[in-house]
């Protein structure tokens, strides 16, 4: 029993203060050192600004900014061009085998752009199957697609799965009658799309364009496979850092700092155009994917399967070259073996699949439970504490995951906390980059559950604790778990913060295969990735099937 | 300058299920029409074909003589009220109403006027810069109507525009639409599942029921004179009671209580079995014994103007409704003779199917 009038200790604010604490020591302490990093001079032990200035002094080193942002700005703008017609078509022509298209996306989405890149370069690559085949019939020297225009290839098809999905959602709760509205009033078809639905969805399409150009300007994988003499911003980030030669970390750091500032500045852009132009949309009588006939309808499929394809192209051929016989594992001697699969499966001391497995399942653990207890904080104890706690889990949306990886390597590498090396660094880097979408998600499902089932709860004598887990929690849970699930292909795909962090001891699954790649031993590569496109499609599966739901929401 | 609509004989079909099948009704240049039915009856697919959202299975639609059914809806000029109002999210007040006019490539010198002048009917002239976020509901509903008719339409097509407005201010809007309608003289066909407001705004109503027309009409003749027993309990209140004609044909018996007629049709056959409707207001209630059908007092409302009484006769509810004027309220409990106006009430064949009333005789 307490004393009236002596208040106990609050349970949430404690919960609080030991969140915030994790998130300034796991967030806020490494991204703070990077920048303390740029501006230190070695020598003197004084501040300067001699790293950002030889960044921008020469050519060298900026000319990887410019390459890209032009690279970027393109894959984003293609993406945006296939995936906006694609979800306005897939919501109103009735497109046969819808559920098989919608998952075929999501897996293309799904892995990661490097495996894209190396199994473009095995089709189109200097020596690939597409250009011998079209050298030979035409008699031409195509040298394969390198550079600029393969990774352009590569990130376009591989990102506009992410439009879709949002203009699809959005779409979704566009309603009808404004369609309808627009075509009474006059426009074809055609207009009213552009003038009525476009304005629309616009604040969604510039939210999911957003996220591709953070994805695709962050992403070193692919252009480090594809981009050949074509150096980007990561890659130099990633040279700089791990490279063979001349590593400079103080030069890294203030690299870092420069992509934290744009992705920082595009992220607050967004948001400021979000909000002059968000719409609050229900429908009231959404559109329905119709039938057509004739040429529409014969078109609308080509489209839809054209894009299609293309984007399921490269799991395809790592499929399926996962079962061709090789010689020194770059050579294809034509036959089919499991060969690959002995020498990645079987291998002795190879613990890629098995860690891949153990880190993504503890990572999802700590991100469903963390997740779920800062959103339940943020949304039903709100307080300056909880706002703040809210504000750096955000953090990692927008910090690359190299950049998150070089930070943690340069905070947890020295006492008081030595974390280099081990799983858990892995683990938490993981975790952390995830939290972002999850919290945003439990976020949404809280908000779904009124305040006033909680409030009848303690009313009848729950205590809050009680409430808490007999009442909210087992109400979220469905939609966690089904969320958990998509984190979980989301986690296990992840290579950026994982290819900074790991060491032999802690490879995981992407880690492996980017490592074959680039030691061209592309028929293990190819077994790998097999294992991991069978394991997020199984699990999407799983997800379909716990959720009942056919969309998709990353 | 008015155009009329022919609908003549038309199909729809979601798939499998019929929802039309093969209905006419022909509306004429100028006349505000209301389409008037329980939920779920058809109303909107048949509005929506009209406009050319709906396809067409068979039959055809005609405006003017022009057969419409495979013009694009962009191609009909016909202008709609939205039961959501569908005002764009995105645009001002000023830029929905403009909206259809630039699509007619009218340069703006043109549009501001037009503009204005619809926004000053509709009276929202103050609110042509705000969002529509920024409005009310029953302003919502006035900047709709005025998007439809600034374009100057053939045809005006309004799906339960007043729905979603509160009582009061259905009352007003469906004035404002009404005045304006028959100011501009534009042909109109209105949907509403309300009887009331149907009888207050239409020129002339078609009754349906599952796809079907039940009666078309002046609001005055389907209440006064429904064509069958559906219309006569979907319009209004009625009382429905047992009878059979009388032997020599001129008039109902209710067991014992005979109403001589004069307005019979040649349907109504001697000794057959009837339905008869007697609105509240059609019975005469008296507490003196007497001829007529004897009835016990329930229960009793004072509404000012006019006093409504639920009586029982035997397992039979009815109601009535009597003028208030200074004569004393019959309590409850109280034995009541009621006797029928014989000039006013409806009798249908045994089915409720026809109605036994001579066509004539419209006052
Ligand atoms: N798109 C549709 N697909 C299948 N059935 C429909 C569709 N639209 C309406 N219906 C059916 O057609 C019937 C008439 O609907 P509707 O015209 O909306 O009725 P009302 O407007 O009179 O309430 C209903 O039974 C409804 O279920
Ligand atoms: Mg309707």
């Amino acid at each position: 029993m307490h004393e009236p009038g002596k208040k106990k200790v609050d349970g949430w604010f404690a919960l609080g203060l030991l969140l915030t604490a994790l998130f300034l020591v796991f967030v806020l302490y490494p991204l703070l050192l990077i920048l303390y990093k740029s501006v230190l001079d070695p020598a003197s032990g004084g501040t300067t600004t001699a790293n950002f200035v030889k960044f921008f002094s020469r050519k060298y080193y900026w000319i990887t900014l410019w390459n890209s942002v032009k690279v970027t700005t393109c894959s984003t703008f293609i993406a945006v061009l296939l995936g906006l017609p694609m979800a306005y078509v897939l919501r109103n022509v009735k497109i046969r085998g819808l559920s098989v298209i919608n998952i075929l996306i999501v897996i293309s989405y799904l892995s990661p752009p490097f495996i894209g890149a190396y199994a473009w370069v095995q089709m189109l690559g200097r020596n690939g199957l597409i250009t011998n085949i079209f050298n030979k019939l035409f008699g031409i020297q195509f040298a394969g697609i390198y550079g600029f225009a393969g990774i352009v290839l590569v990130f376009s098809l591989q990102s506009f799965p992410l439009v879709y999905m949002y203009v699809s959602g959005a779409l979704k709760n566009l309603d009808n009658s404004l369609n309808e509205a627009a075509r009474s009033l006059g426009c074809s078809t055609f207009q009213s799309v552009w003038r009525v639905v476009t304005p629309l969805i616009l604040p969604t399409l510039l939210a999911s364009a957003l996220l591709v150009f953070m994805r695709v300007f962050s992403d070193f994988g692919t252009p480090m496979l594809i981009g050949e003499g074509y150096r980007t911003f990561p890659v130099l980030i990633y040279t700089q850092f791990m490279g063979e030669v001349s590593t400079d970390s103080h030069f890294a750091a203030a690299l870092c700092v420069i992509v934290i500032g744009i992705t920082l500045a595009l992220f607050f852009l967004q948001g400021l155009l979000a909000r002059r132009w968000s719409y609050s949309m229900s429908a009231l009588r959404p559109m329905e994917a119709k039938k057509y006939s004739g040429l529409s309808n014969f078109l609308a499929h080509l489209f839809v399967l054209s894009v299609v394809a293309l984007a399921i192209i490269p799991q395809c051929t790592v499929i399926f070259s996962s079962f061709l016989e090789t010689k020194g594992g770059h050579v294809y001697t034509g036959n089919f073996s499991l060969e690959n699969y002995a020498n990645t499966l079987l291998a002795k001391d190879n613990n890629a699949i098995v860690n891949t497995y153990l880190f993504g399942v503890a990572a999802i653990a700590l991100v469903v439970v963390m997740g779920v207890l800062i959103s339940y904080l943020s949304t039903r104890k709100k307080s300056p504490l909880t706002a703040t706690l809210d504000t750096m889990t955000m953090m990692p949306y927008i910090i690359p995951g190299s950049v998150l990886g070089i930070s943690f390597l340069y905070a947890f590498n020295a006492p008081p906390l030595i974390l280099a090396n081990t799983p858990l660094i892995m683990i938490i880097a993981l975790s952390l980059r995830r939290m972002p979408y999850t919290i945003r998600s439990s976020t949404a499902i809280i908000s779904q559950i009124s305040p006033s089932i909680e409030e009848a709860a303690i009313s009848f004598g729950a205590s809050e604790r009680t409430t808490f887990l007999k009442i909210t929690l087992p109400m979220m849970l469905p939609g966690v778990l089904a969320g958990a699930i998509m984190s979980w292909i989301t986690i296990i795909s992840e290579l950026s913060s994982s290819i900074i962090l790991y060491t032999s001891r802690t490879r995981t699954l992407t880690v492996a295969i980017y490592a074959e790649v680039i030691r061209s031993n592309f028929g293990n590569a190819a077994a790998y990735s097999t294992v991991l496109t069978v394991t997020s499609v199984l699990s999407l599966l799983l997800f379909y099937k716990l959720s009942g739901k056919r969309e998709i929401s990353i | 300058m008015s155009v009329t609509i022919d609908i003549d004989n038309v199909v729809k079909k979601y798939g499998d299920l019929t929802v039309v099948n093969g209905l006419s009704l022909k509306v004429d240049p100028g006349e505000f029409f209301t389409l008037l039915g329980p939920s779920g009856c058809g109303k909107t697919t048949l509005l929506r074909m009209i406009i050319g959202f709906n396809s067409i299975e068979a039959g055809e639609i005609r405006v003017d003589g022009r057969v419409v059914n495979d013009v694009p809806t962009d191609k009909r000029n016909m202008g709609m009220v939205f039961q959501n109002y569908a005002i764009f999210p995105h645009m001002t007040v000023y830029e929905n109403v403009a909206f259809g006019l630039k699509m007619r490539k009218l340069s703006n010198a043109e549009i501001a006027p037009r503009v204005a002048e619809i926004l000053e009917l509709v009276k929202i002239d103050a609110l042509r810069d705000r969002k529509p976020t920024e409005l009310s509901g029953g302003q919502q509903q006035r900047v709709a109507l005025a998007r439809a008719i600034v374009i100057q339409p053939e045809v005006l097509l309004m799906d339960e525009p007043l729905s979603n407005l509160d009582a009061k201010l259905r009352v007003e809007m469906r004035n404002v639409i009404k005045n304006i309608q028959h100011k501009l003289g534009i042909t109109t066909v209105y949907v509403t599942h309300d009887q009331e407001e149907a009888l207050a705004v239409s020129d002339r109503l078609a009754v349906m029921n599952a796809g079907v027309i039940q009666q078309i009409d002046t609001p005055q003749r389907v209440y006064q004179r429904p064509a069958n027993l559906f219309v006569s309990t979907f319009i209004g209140l009625s009382n429905v009671l047992n009878g059979k004609i009388t032997g020599d044909g001129k008039g109902v018996d209710f067991g014992g209580y005979m109403v001589e007629m004069d307005n019979l049709n040649e349907l109504a056959k001697p000794n057959a079995p009837v339905l008869v409707s007697v609105r509240p207001e059609e019975f005469v209630i008296d507490r003196a014994a007497g001829e007529g059908l004897k009835a016990v007092v329930k229960n009793r409302v004072f509404l000012g103007s006019t006093i409504h009484y639920f009586l029982e006769m035997g397992d039979k509810e009815l109601e009535v409704i009597d003028r208030a004027d200074n004569l004393e309220m019959i309590p409850a409990g109280a034995q009541v003779t009621l006797t029928a106006k014989a000039n006013k009430i409806n009798v249908f064949d045994e089915s409720g199917g026809r109605s036994l009333i001579a066509a004539e005789r419209t006052q």
